[in-house]
């Protein structure tokens, strides 16, 4: 076929009651379809929170649960009766256990033992184990599965973290017996003061992840809609029906566009939600707690919130995002035979913004030059992340604002034209 | 081309080719219809019905050739064409969530009529076409009788003075091809014309007072359905089509007026 118009693609004027009947039809079928609701609305409510706060308190109750569980640690060999006290002996402050101590059992093979599940760690002890410092240094072997993040965070870390104080308490009573205190281990200390903004201190590190799903949700949002709205009416014959009354293709392109960023600004408006109610009930979750458990939960981003000036930067950012999504969302879905056709061609733009949310993880590590928010989509993210970090610049907002303003523009009228083509309209 | 209020001509045809690629699917074709007539266009699948009815509804763009429905030209006042056209066609379907009611308030918004006239026009083709409670059930629970009753509806709702009709009977049952058939003979009146296309030549016989029979994309005869049995020789309509493809009825395919 070859590329003739359509009649009348020339009249591009804009009715704006054509534009919102169009619109409106699209978002009548597409709020009638419950699961178009449960990914454009629940979704975002229910994964937001479970990601921005369930995982770094998860995260912080499963540390802090694995210090003040009780591990069981096999023994081979025999360890200084202070050694083994110190290992079995629980940590507690204020009556409660911060700390608990671990359970030593004679093993014979320290391999075997972890590998079948019978300890957490094993030791092997090299008989003697030094009682002073000054010994003879000997190396004790410590067994556990390392890559686990269980037994760092239980077993093998309570183990290392005894060792080392048994050391240092060696090592204290040699200095004492020469006349020297603590001190003299540590002539210059470090003292670490976090210069962040106390917003970019509470961010946590996960909150690379904030742009992701904000981005992710509005194209999954838009992506019912736009499907539905193009190759889902030409499966279904309705847009030949809709090209045959006295509209303009201008106005159907922009009708359908309006209906697609609105049901993908209405995720992105439920993702910001989502982040609000994380905050809030951050808010009620964390004050009094304390312990390790809830450090592990702030550092993770578990006390994340937005200032007014920051939620609104976001939803401009979010609106001009879906904008954006839309219009490509549309005119890829033109182009398709059938609603899985499209959903086909759809489904890698995903890692179209996957891969710099993955990026974001190694922002800290980037040079990042005001071109950057210029790149549609891309700087949208990074202005996000950095208002989730309470550092974001207005100018800089504005520009990745506009570059996706341009850029929406620009696919808008790709996806006009494809309208306009005999060949794309009755490719089906 | 300047328009007319109700033309004594309200189909007028000029020499339409149509081209995909190096695939001619219309060559040349010329045509013309009064008002007050249901006209039919005959022929097998891959005559050139479809596309010739789609550069009518201004959907396909000729290569060479222009027409003019109810007085306005296809090329230069395709807008107009397409208030006054209403168009239906085996294929077209409806928003599977939306009810027949809301399709048809939506479709008469694009025409810009207000409320009052959206209600009266819908109340009217509920009688014609016997809509009843289908009006009030969403599209995807549609048998297909009655999807196509409420696209017939959607495709008139203007009340529109050409109606184009492109097998539109396909698929239906008895009682709702009975239904259409019905409403196609009503628009049978002044001001109006039907261009009514099927490979069905009973349903022509029903309800054509002309025809058109289309072949490989060329014309083969236009004339009324007697005529065209009285010089092919043949009892009806379907021996006459062979008859005329053989080139038995006219010498070589050649385009013939009767």
């Amino acid at each position: 076929m070859g590329c003739a118009e359509v009649n009348n693609v020339s009249s591009s004027s804009l009715r704006l009651n054509m534009v919102w009947r169009i619109a409106a039809r699209d978002l009548l079928s597409t709020l009638r379809d419950r699961r178009t609701l449960a990914a454009t609305i629940l979704m975002p409510l229910i994964l937001i929170p479970a990601l921005a706060l369930g995982l770094p308190l998860l995260l912080g109750n499963f540390i802090g649960g694995q210090q003040q569980q009780r591990q069981t640690v096999g023994v081979v060999g025999t360890l200084p009766l202070q050694l083994r006290a110190a290992l079995e002996r629980d940590e507690t402050a204020d009556g409660k256990i911060v700390r608990a101590g671990v359970t030593l059992i004679p093993v014979t093979d320290p391999r075997q033992a972890v590998q079948s599940g019978d300890v957490d760690a094993a030791i092997q002890a090299p008989a003697p184990l030094p009682t002073r410092a000054g010994e003879k240094t000997a190396a004790m072997e410590v067994y556990a599965k390392l890559s686990s993040l269980r037994a760092q965070a239980g077993a093998y870390g309570k183990v290392q973290d005894v060792v080392d104080s048994y050391n240092r308490t060696l090592t204290l009573d040699r200095l004492k017996g020469l006349g020297l205190g603590a001190d003299t281990l540590t002539p210059v200390t470090v003292k670490p003061i976090d210069a962040s903004p106390p917003q970019e201190q509470r961010s946590g590190q996960l909150a690379f992840l904030i742009p992701f799903l904000m981005l992710q949700f509005i194209l999954s949002g838009g992506m019912a809609t736009a499907i539905d709205a193009t190759a889902g009416e030409k499966e279904r014959g309705t847009l030949e029906s809709l090209l045959v009354s006295p509209v303009r293709r201008a106005e159907v392109v922009t009708g359908k566009l309006l209906a697609t960023t609105i049901t993908a600004l209405l995720s992105a408006c439920f993702s910001v939600l989502g982040f609000i109610v994380s905050g809030l009930v951050a808010t009620l979750f964390l004050v009094g707690r304390s312990g390790l458990g809830a450090d592990v939960t702030a550092s993770m981003g578990g006390q994340l919130t937005l200032t007014p000036g920051g939620t609104l930067g976001m939803l401009g950012l979010a609106a001009s995002a879906a904008l954006i999504i839309s219009a490509i969302l549309i005119a890829i879905g033109i182009y398709a035979r059938s609603f899985k056709e499209a959903q086909t061609y759809i489904a890698p733009l995903t890692f179209v913004i996957v891969l710099p949310a993955v990026m974001l993880q190694f922002a800290d590590f980037l040079t990042l030059n005001t071109a950057v928010y210029a790149v549609p989509l891309f700087g949208a993210m990074v202005s996000i992340l950095n208002i989730v970090k309470g550092a974001a610049e207005p100018l800089q907002i504005l520009l990745a604002i506009l570059a996706n303003v341009i850029g929406a523009s620009l696919v808008s009228l790709l996806a006009l034209r494809s309208f306009g083509r005999e060949e794309v309209i009755f490719r089906n | 081309m300047t328009h007319t209020p109700h033309p004594q001509t309200m189909l007028d045809i000029q020499n339409v080719t149509k081209t995909y690629g190096k695939f001619t699917a219309l060559k040349g074709v010329s045509l013309s219809a009064p008002e007050g007539e249901v006209f039919g266009l005959l022929g097998p699948n891959g005559a050139g019905k479809t596309t010739l009815l789609r550069i009518l509804a201004t959907l396909l763009r000729p290569t060479s050739g222009t027409a003019a429905l109810d007085g306005y030209d296809i090329l230069r006042q395709p807008e107009d064409v397409r208030r006054n056209v209403g168009v239906v066609n085996g294929g077209m379907g409806l928003p599977a969530r939306l009810t027949g009611r809301e399709v048809l308030r939506s479709f008469a918004g694009l025409y810009g009529m207000n409320r009052t006239q959206t209600e009266a026009r819908i109340a009217e083709l509920d009688e014609r076409l016997e809509l009843g409670r289908t009006l009030d059930v969403r599209a995807g629970d549609y048998s297909t009788g009655m999807k196509q009753k409420v696209v017939i509806a959607r495709a008139v709702i203007q009340d529109p003075p050409v109606l184009i009709l492109d097998e539109a009977a396909s698929g239906l049952d008895i009682f709702a091809r009975r239904t259409l058939l019905d409403f196609v003979l009503a628009t049978r009146a002044p001001g109006r014309l039907t261009l009514y296309s099927t490979h069905v030549m009973s349903e022509a016989e029903e309800v054509c007072d002309r025809v058109a029979i289309l072949h490989e994309g060329g014309l083969l005869t236009v004339g009324r359905i007697p005529d065209i049995l009285s010089q092919t020789g043949q009892a009806n309509l379907e021996r006459a089509f062979f008859s005329l493809v053989r080139g038995d009825g006219v010498r070589g395919g050649e385009q013939r007026v009767i």
